[in-house]
Order: structure tokens, then C-alpha cells, then sequence
């Protein structure tokens, strides 16, 4: 068996243009999702009366299912839900909004867990010392608390990132043109499906490892406060270990 | 100056503070000790509003009204007018030494930037550590964050300071550079509560001793007093057994 390295070529040649589409996807679902899922955060850690319900049953009704059943259900309902009340207009939406619309409804359930628990790892001591130099709870939540919760739930936000790039791939189902669809696209036209899924797979993986890289950024940055974390334990800058551990050698 | 009349705290049934009555005149240094579990923490907490009490009545600032009935202004005059220096510190993890103390100046006080880290200096250096100031939390050693937890308190001019054993979360090497601090604050005439089990704070620096156990104020006086001829047996028998393991 031999790849056919030109078809990959071309494949990554048509593929690129998806990777505005995937990563348009991820960003629009990070975005919208980020305030709503603390906003979410503090219904639940607040007991807010009715909402914390509202709030805890459509999580667990987000991860309590497939994103694909997630995907099929908005992409079967909402169409013909839209047509009622629109019209014919509704079929000529571009696909990409319902995907939007299910990558946000995904990312609010999961980053509601995520602030959820990063507010409730900062010591209540720091809102008391905030009362306690006159400052009122909200000024102390906005300057004291969520940044501190913020920072802790970073390694926590890249991996809701990356799962997110991860699971756009499913958009294809929903005809969005993103680069899981062109590559099926151009695979099916020429019968060449190991090498587009080949270029398939290194897309996200460039993809991912950027997104690791700005979150590592970010964590490092913001993380100034904390004590100095060992020096050794810094990015793994290469997505594969190349060289061997070194062994312990005795110098003698 | 603040009075404290028949203050009562319950927390699921259980009476923690049962009716506690404490007058503090401007430039006093009153010690709270006592056996632990007494409430002591307890009464500090519900004196300073970060905990409501069920019952009693304040005197303060203006206020002259039943703890329960304070409206969220008055809560606000109440904890502008106080400062807390904590057991663990509660310095804010996320800002430098010097930000710990502008932070209440600026968005409480609304003191101008450049004002607020004046002040912010004067009171660093009233605690030794203005070369510090830029150093996080996570940074400094425990003796060092509380002395910045005290000038975070004193930068704002309260009418009173509590402490709420300031000292025991430290390393006993560390002990000396914070009490050292609060003996320069109460010589200059800043009115201070200090809950503590350092006795010779207790004895040397104040100038009133209240004893509690169980709730209640058992007995409060001079340190002389208090130290020397207790006329409670309860007072003798807790001087006795701390004194023993110093
Ligand atoms: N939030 C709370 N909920 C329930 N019980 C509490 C709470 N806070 C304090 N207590 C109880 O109140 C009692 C008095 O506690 P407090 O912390 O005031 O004692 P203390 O005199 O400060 O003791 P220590 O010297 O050990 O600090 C204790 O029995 C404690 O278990
Ligand atoms: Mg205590």
C-alpha cells in the first residue's frame, strides 16, 4: 500500500479552507459561553431559588448525552421550528449558525461545572478580608475572587477548548463546510480515504498544540501570583518526546 | 466609644455566645482570652458584621441599634469603621503587598491612586517591609504577610483594629516581628481587640484583660489583676494551665 502524496496535497490545499470554519466554531461557542457559564456558576453556588434547578437539570442534560444526538436533535428540530415561524427563509440559513447554537448550548454546560468549581477553590477568607477593608461583596467577587478563579480554572478551559476543536469535526453532520467535510468531500470524489483523513488529522493536531501553547502562555502569565512553580515543569514543547530521557549517569 | 450590649450567637441550636457585654474606649487595648471553643472568634465575627447575630445591641459610629435590626448601610458604616486582621492572613492571593493595602483605599474609600500608595507606604513602613511592596503573597513568609495583613488595617484609619489570634498561625521564630508591631500600634494610641493566647501580650501591652469560657465574659480587669489575684476559679485554673506549658 502506497499514499498517494499528491492527492494529500491537494487535500490539505482545499482542507485549509475549513480551518477559519472550525476554528470560527470554536470561538463563537468559547465566547458566548464563557459569561454565561459563570453567570450559570453563580446560580449554583448561590442556591438561587427555581434557576439553580433550571441550571443543574440542563446540565446534566448536556452531559448526559451524546454531542452527536445533541447535534442531530438541533439540527432536525430547529430547522422545521424556524420554518413555522420564518418560513421557507429557514432552509436557506447557513448551516454554520446551528452549530454554533450547539457547540455554545455544549461549552455552557461544561464551563458552568468548570467556574463552579474553580470559584469554590478560593478561600471564602479572601471575601471576608474585602468586607473587612470596606469593600462591597460584588466589588470583592470582581477584583478579589474571579480572578483568582479564573486562573485556576485555565488548565480546565483549554481542555473544554480542546475538546471543543475537537468535537466541530461533528459539524460535517449538519453540512457545515468545516475541514472534516471538505476532506470527506474531496475523499469520497477520488476514493483516496486514508490520505484525507491523514490531512484531517494533522489539521487538528496543529490545531490543538496551538491552542495548548496559548493556553500555557496565558497560564504563565497569569500565574505570576503563585508561588513559583518548579522550574523544570514547564510546556512540553514537543507534542512527541523525540530525544530519551536522559538517564542518571555517574560521573566518575 | 463601641459597646457591645447582651451580644448572643447560636449556630444550629447550639449557644455560642449566651449575652456578652463589651465597652472599648478610644485607645484601648483590650486582650480576649480564654479556653478554646469559649467563642472567642465567635464574638469578633458578630461584633464585626462578617457573621449576624441573633441578638444584642450596638453602640458605634452613629449606630445606636439591636444588632438584627441594622440596615445594609449601617453594616456598611460598621465595617468601614473596623479593621480585621485575620488568623490566616486573608491577604488577596492575587495582588502585590502594596495592592493589598491601596485596594481598600481605592474602591472602598475611592482615595486617588497616587494617594492611596502614599498612604499605602506610610503604613508598609510603619511595618517594616517597604521593600516588599511589590512582592506577591505567595512570597512572603508567614510573619511578613501578617505585618502586611496589620498595614492593610491600619492604612484605612479605623476606629478600631480587631485581631483575631494573630500570631498563632505562625512559626514560633516568627512570633516576635508581628507582636513587636502591634506593641508599636498600641503605644502610639491605636484602639485595639486582640484575641490571643500570648499571654505576655495579654499581661505587658494591654491595658484590660476580658476573660471568656463557655459564652460568657467570666472576668475582665487590669492585667494585674487579672494575671495576679483572678476572683474567679476558672480564671486561675486557665492561668494556671497556660502558664504551665510556657
Ligand atoms: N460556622 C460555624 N458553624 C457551627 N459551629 C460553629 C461555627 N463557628 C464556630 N462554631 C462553634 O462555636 C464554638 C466557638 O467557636 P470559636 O471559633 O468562636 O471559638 P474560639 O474561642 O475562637 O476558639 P479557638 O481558641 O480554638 O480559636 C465552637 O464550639 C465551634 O465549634
Ligand atoms: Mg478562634
Amino acid at each position: 500500500m502506497s499514499l498517494n502524496t499528491d492527492f494529500m496535497v491537494k487535500v490539505a490545499q482545499t482542507a485549509i479552507q475549513g480551518v477559519p470554519v472550525t476554528l470560527q466554531i470554536v470561538l463563537v461557542a468559547l465566547v458566548i459561553s464563557f459569561p454565561i457559564g459563570i453567570l450559570f456558576a453563580l446560580i449554583r453556588i448561590y442556591r438561587v431559588k427555581v434557576l439553580q434547578r433550571v441550571v443543574q437539570f440542563y446540565v446534566s442534560l448536556v452531559r448526559g448525552t451524546p454531542i452527536i444526538a445533541q447535534i442531530l436533535i438541533v439540527y432536525s428540530a430547529l430547522p422545521s421550528l424556524l420554518n413555522m415561524i420564518i418560513g421557507r427563509a429557514a432552509f436557506a440559513i447557513n448551516p454554520i449558525y446551528y452549530a454554533y447554537i450547539v457547540f455554545t448550548l455544549n461549552a455552557i454546560a461544561t464551563l458552568t461545572e468548570v467556574f463552579r468549581s474553580a470559584l469554590q477553590t478560593v478561600d471564602k477568607g479572601q471575601m471576608e478580608a474585602g468586607l473587612m477593608v470596606g469593600m462591597q461583596p460584588r466589588q470583592t467577587f470582581w477584583r478579589i475572587i474571579l480572578p483568582q478563579a479564573l486562573i485556576s480554572a485555565l488548565p480546565n478551559i483549554a481542555n473544554t477548548t480542546l475538546y471543543l476543536i475537537k468535537n466541530s469535526s461533528l459539524a460535517f453532520i449538519m453540512s457545515v463546510k468545516d475541514i472534516t467535510a471538505i476532506a470527506k468531500t474531496e475523499a469520497a470524489f477520488n476514493y483516496n480515504f486514508l490520505e484525507a483523513y491523514l490531512v484531517v488529522w494533522v489539521y487538528y493536531l496543529i490545531i490543538c498544540y496551538a491552542a495548548e501553547v496559548v493556553f500555557y502562555l496565558l497560564e504563565r502569565y497569569f500565574s505570576k501570583y503563585r508561588r513559583p512553580i518548579k522550574k523544570t515543569s514547564g510546556f512540553n514543547w514537543l507534542p512527541f518526546r523525540i530525544k530519551q530521557p536522559k538517564l542518571e549517569r555517574k560521573q566518575s | 466609644m463601641l459597646t457591645i450590649e447582651g451580644l448572643k450567637k447560636s449556630y444550629a441550636g447550639n449557644d455560642i455566645l449566651k449575652g456578652i457585654s463589651i465597652d472599648v474606649n478610644k485607645g484601648d487595648v483590650i486582650s480576649i482570652i480564654g479556653p478554646s471553643g469559649s467563642g472567642k472568634t465567635t464574638l469578633l465575627r458578630t461584633m464585626t458584621t462578617l457573621e449576624e447575630a441573633d441578638g444584642g445591641h450596638i453602640t458605634f459610629s452613629g449606630i445606636d441599634k439591636d444588632f438584627e435590626k441594622l440596615t445594609g448601610k449601617e453594616v456598611n458604616t460598621i465595617r468601614r469603621n473596623v479593621g480585621f486582621v485575620f488568623q490566616n492572613y486573608n491577604l488577596f492571593n492575587n495582588k502585590t503587598a502594596l495592592q493589598n493595602i491601596t485596594e481598600g483605599l481605592i474602591v472602598a474609600r475611592k482615595v486617588k491612586k497616587s494617594e492611596a500608595e502614599k498612604i499605602a507606604l506610610k503604613a508598609l513602613e510603619r511595618v517594616g517591609l517597604t521593600d516588599r511592596k511589590n512582592h506577591y503573597p505567595s512570597q512572603l513568609s508567614g510573619g511578613q504577610q501578617q505585618r502586611v495583613g496589620i498595614a492593610r488595617a491600619i492604612a484605612l484609619n479605623p476606629e478600631v483594629i480587631f485581631f483575631d489570634e494573630p500570631t498563632s498561625a505562625l512559626d514560633p521564630e516568627l512570633v516576635g516581628e508581628v507582636l513587636k508591631v502591634m506593641q508599636d500600634l498600641a503605644s502610639s494610641g491605636t484602639t485595639m481587640v486582640v484575641v490571643t493566647h500570648q499571654m505576655s501580650f495579654a499581661r505587658d501591652v494591654s491595658n484590660r484583660v476580658i476573660f471568656m469560657a463557655d459564652g460568657h465574659i467570666v472576668e475582665q480587669g487590669a492585667p494585674k489583676a487579672i494575671f495576679e489575684k483572678p476572683s474567679e476559679q476558672r480564671t486561675k485554673k486557665f492561668l494556671t494551665d497556660i502558664l504551665a506549658n510556657v
